[in-house]
């Protein structure tokens, strides 16, 4: 630990020192900024700025093919398309249920885990694992544990003599939606599990205690006492989880590449094979275009939550 | 603080250079150094690639070739984002059916001035057919595949019934009457998977003589008639009406089903011939198989779509690559690479050393006896068609064959969807 | 204390709880473990069991050798290495100003932040495709690690500029008022506070980049400059239920680097991402 020098001016000028004096000047501030900014600028904020425009235009595929600025004739060609239409449905179904299934799941075992009970630590550690894998890997094992002759599923239903024994989940039509849902939930689980958990354990004893002297059982305890202490934290969790499911590629990618059908074709899926796989640029882009007006209205319900609650 | 920021930036720095280094590979001085991305996957094939291409290392030295394996499932991908980043290999391997799209997109080289002509020559012209785009021919075709009956002999020896010959092959009736008289105690006729299954349905199609795609007033439409719905018909009505295909096999992929097959619960599969390889390999001790002669519609025809070499627009070395190209193509080494993969080599020199040289004499017999079955078919060369066929077709057939939409409805979505991606 | 009857059932319900969780999160991992034991014939076989009937560990070697995993896991290394380097020095200084100094740039910064996690990928992906290929820096590692850096910047920034914050300001104050320039204050005084935040951070980039795959999927192509989780994916696609054996091996293996690291960092990561996720 370094050791802080002792200040040793006379006590008579102990009170000329401002917050001013360690103010950072625009400049040293620039400066310091500037090893970050540089890649940001170029990197990142001129490319965004680039793929937005390029939603304007007709970029495609195709050895010195020429782009031409063609207005808004993507997003009427977009509005058409019942595989846009498609994808922006499955993207709002998957974003919906994964984030509520998360949250109820996660608040579950934060509480839980906010209990004296042994062997928590357990549960916590798993709580953490979905976090430490790659998508790609989470993808392989629910994909061995989906697999219809030699997973372990449908062995379960066949010895419980459960129906469904026989789904291929993953190729099913009506099935293989929900069976990416769970994957994405389990996936999905320690960011919102930690959130809850940090909100859960920073609700003071003390009011749980009066509560409980005043013979509030926990269920109306939990309704009175917790749930409105975690808002704050349950409107932030549960934005970032919508955005980011809606964003989502690498795990259903792996597990389904959108099929069966387009029945688990997320919009970025679309999009990346609209890009990638047709060479499609402009088309592509003009998705994401899209994509970020959705969010933006995911934030604007952030934000009006969040003014509610500093206006309390 | 000051040794933490020096020592970061000296393992930044080897990152960096380690990085750098790993990105030149081997390379000899003064030498034309070609790359050649293929997706052989089969190891069989493997070994057979790697041997052709060290042998041409060794006696050219002056033109080496380096091979880059490409994911055998993504191919189509990752050959667009290298054409498109600039980053694509020399030489090319794809199949006809796919190369189209990047024909036009320019991204192939015109190899027509290119071809030695004792090149052309091997190779008959019905299958040269299937790589030239408007006298460009931007491809040379390697081998071909056809999609064959495989059965369990141990029950068809069982219940009676006797295998088909080169001469006297089965016709869909008999296949049909087949399998449903094998559907019996839990066990079904025949394991089918089709969850890609548009490549099987318009190849077989050909069988009646369906070519879905037909010019019409200079453009090329789309029309599913009475000889493209036929073998839709007839799996449709396996999978429903006669309940001789084991549905859980519906949804897998081609050679997924085969466990279902070696266990016995059911009595024949249809696949790919190059899935011979896979029954060797993974067909339990004592399994008694065998591959038929295609099956018969009207005829025993169907669709090329052979796999090809080309050479891309981008490369610096366009005719040393197609030197290469002429010597992995020769009669010895096509018949090599045909035979690791058990698919059908494009050049009948090709084709007879195959037959003579390699193991299950009788299922090459049955394989070979297909080249003169392979045609023309008119989707194949079509630009729009590799987007048609990933966005519309396959799911369009798989919801058909799950029985979630009827014929009309599959009619009209194909056609609506090539209408839309042909613009 | 005497507990009555009510308060065990609780008691016994909440261990149930426990346990469903356990089991959901954990079984997975199990089953992995249990295919990648299994031998080819026993993975063929229609009836699975979740114990193996013959432990078999000869899926990890050929896994191992069959997925090219060492080679894949080496470029995975050095991009991973190099970009939580390269990110947090960049990062030190700018999250100090994010954190001290209250005025528009930092305001921008953390505008920045939050609007870039939210954007999505595919928008700049191909911006950034087009670009590299103007610096024939597709298909290249090099490539790659810039792709990383600027990826990996937001949270680095986040979780430093809350570190930072948790440096009391007297500190530097005290040392600026002995007459120490601002580098010198930097180095002498926060930057020895901050070394938990910036190793915790410099982990927690190296995960993120390990475990990255939409950019390494779209920017690489030669496998011989793939990185891990490319490699896997490429192989799930491959028929055969055969294979499943070695891939769940492969699988297994390639998550231990980043759990391990996870196992070693969670406690730090924990407090330092929620120290911004809740007041911020």
């Amino acid at each position: 630990m370094t050791t802080v020098p002792q200040p040793r001016r006379p006590v008579m000028f102990r009170g000329a020192r401002t917050r001013a004096g360690v103010g950072l000047s625009g400049r040293e501030a620039l400066l310091l900024m500037i090893p970050a900014l540089l890649p940001v600028l170029v990197l990142s904020i001129a490319p965004l700025a680039r793929g937005i425009y390029l939603g304007f235009t007709d970029s495609r595929a195709g050895l010195g093919v020429p782009t031409h600025f063609i207005g808004i004739d993507n997003f009427r060609a977009l509005v058409h398309d019942s595989l846009f239409v498609n994808s922006f449905k499955i993207g709002l179904i998957w974003a919906g249920s994964v984030t509520a299934i998360q949250f109820v799941l996660a608040l579950g075992l934060a509480l839980l885990l906010s209990q004296p009970l042994h062997g928590r630590w357990l549960a916590r550690s798993l709580a953490l694992v979905p976090w430490a894998m790659p998508s790609v890997l989470v993808a392989i094992m629910w994909k061995l544990f989906f697999q219809p002759q030699a997973g372990i599923l449908n062995e379960a239903l066949y010895r419980a003599h459960l129906p469904g024994s026989n789904i291929d989940w993953l190729s099913d039509f009506s099935w293989a939606l929900p069976a990416v849902i769970l994957v994405g939930v389990w996936m999905g689980m320690p960011q919102t599990t930690v959130a809850l958990l940090a909100g859960v354990q920073s609700i003071s004893d003390d009011l749980h205690e009066a509560a409980a002297t005043d013979g509030a059982s926990a269920w109306q305890r939990f309704r009175t006492i917790t749930l409105p202490q975690l808002r704050p934290v349950i409107i932030a969790v549960t934005t970032l989880d919508l955005i980011w499911n809606f964003n989502s590629f690498g795990v259903v990618w792996v597990l389904t590449q959108g099929g069966p059908g387009h029945a688990t074709e997320l919009p970025m899926l679309f999009a990346y094979n609209e890009a990638f796989k047709y060479g499609q640029f402009g088309y592509a882009s003009a998705l994401g275009d899209a994509m970020v007006v959705v969010i933006s209205c995911f934030l604007v319900l952030w934000l009006w939550g969040r003014l509610k609650e500093t206006s309390r | 603080m000051k040794k933490f920021l020096s020592a970061g930036a000296v393992l930044v720095l080897c990152a960096a250079l380690a990085a750098a280094v790993a990105q030149a590979g081997p390379k000899k001085q003064n030498a034309v150094n070609l790359t050649f991305a293929t997706y052989v996957w089969q190891p069989t094939t493997v070994k057979a690639m790697n041997d052709i291409v060290a042998a041409w290392n060794k006696s050219h030295p002056s033109i080496q070739v380096q091979i880059v394996p490409v994911d055998v499932n993504s191919v189509h991908d990752k050959l667009l984002t290298s054409f498109v980043g600039g980053s694509a290999a020399d030489i090319v391997h794809d199949e006809a059916a796919d190369i189209p799209g990047f024909t036009q997109q320019g991204y192939l080289a015109n190899l027509t001035p290119l071809i030695p002509k004792t090149l052309k020559a091997e190779i008959p012209k019905s299958v040269w057919d299937t790589v030239n785009f408007g006298h460009k021919i931007t491809g040379v075709p390697i081998m071909l595949q056809t999609y064959n009956v495989f059965a369990n002999m141990d029950l068809l020896k069982q219940a009676g019934i006797k295998a088909p010959s080169v001469a006297g092959p089965w016709t869909w009736d008999k296949f049909r009457a087949v399998a449903k008289q094998l559907s019996t105690n839990g066990n079904y006729g025949v394991c089918w998977g089709l969850r890609s299954p548009t490549a099987t349905i318009q190849t077989l199609s050909l069988n009646w003589g369906g070519q879905w795609n037909y010019l019409e007033n200079g453009r090329w439409v789309l029309k599913v008639g009475p000889a493209e719905q036929k073998i839709l018909q007839i799996m449709h009505d396996m999978i429903y009406v006669d309940k001789s295909v084991d549905p859980a096999g519906v949804g897998l992929s081609g050679s997924a089903v085969l466990p279902s097959f070696f266990a016995g619960k059911c009595a024949m599969t249809i696949q790919g011939n190059y899935n011979a390889q896979g029954m060797i390999e993974q067909s339990p001790k004592g399994f008694n198989w065998a591959m038929f002669p295609p099956l018969k519609g009207d005829s025993q025809d169907q669709a090329a779509n052979p796999q090809t070499l080309s050479i891309s627009q981008q490369s610096q070395h366009k005719s040393e690559a197609m030197q290469f190209i002429a010597y992995a193509l020769n009669s010895q080494n096509m018949a090599k690479l045909a035979a690791g993969d058990w698919l059908i080599p494009a050049a009948p020199d090709a084709a007879s050393i195959v037959v003579k040289s390699t193991k299950h004499y009788g299922s090459w017999r049955a394989a070979i006896s297909a080249v003169p079955s392979f045609k023309k078919a008119n989707w194949v060369s079509l630009t729009p068609y590799p987007q048609w066929k990933a966005e519309v077709a396959t799911p369009a057939f798989r919801s058909y064959l799950s029985n979630q939409i009827s014929m009309d409805d599959l009619i009209k979505q194909l056609t609506d969807g090539w209408n839309r991606i042909r613009g | 204390m005497i507990v009555s009857p009510r308060q065990k059932r609780t008691r016994a319900a909440q261990y149930a709880g426990l346990a469903c969780y356990v089991v959901f999160l954990g079984f997975p991992i199990l089953w992995m473990l249990s295919v990648a034991l299994k031998g080819p014939r026993e993975l063929v076989e229609l009836h699975p069991h979740l114990i193996p009937k013959h432990i078999t560990f000869a899926n990890f070697g050929e896994g191992l050798h069959s997925y090219s995993v060492l080679h894949a896991s080496w470029n995975s290394l050095k991009v991973a290495a190099a970009t939580s380097l390269l990110t947090t020095a960049i990062s030190i200084p700018a999250a100090y100003v994010l954190a001290r100094r209250r005025g528009l740039i930092s305001k921008l910064g953390l505008g920045w932040i939050l609007i870039s996690q939210m954007f999505p990928l595919v928008l700049i992906i191909i911006p950034l495709f087009l670009l590299l290929r103007h610096l024939h820096l597709t298909d290249s590692l090099v490539g790659l690690v810039f792709v990383y850096v600027v990826w990996t910047l937001p949270f680095v920034l986040w979780m430093l500029q809350s570190y930072v914050r948790g440096i009391p300001r007297d500190l530097e104050e005290a040392a600026i008022v002995d007459g120490a320039g601002r580098l010198t204050t930097l180095r002498t005084v926060i930057a020895p506070l901050l070394l938990p935040g910036i190793v915790v951070t410099a982990l927690f980039a190296f995960i993120q980049s390990w475990n990255e795959f939409f950019f390494a999927l779209v920017l690489l192509q030669t496998p011989s400059r793939t990185t891990l989780t490319l490699q896997l994916a490429r192989f799930v696609g491959i028929e055969g239920i055969v294979r499943l054996g070695p891939l769940a091996a492969a699988a297994l293996l390639a998550t231990l680097p980043s759990l391990l690291l996870f196992v070693v960092i969670q406690r730090f990561l924990t407090r330092g991402l929620l120290s911004g996720a809740v007041k911020g």
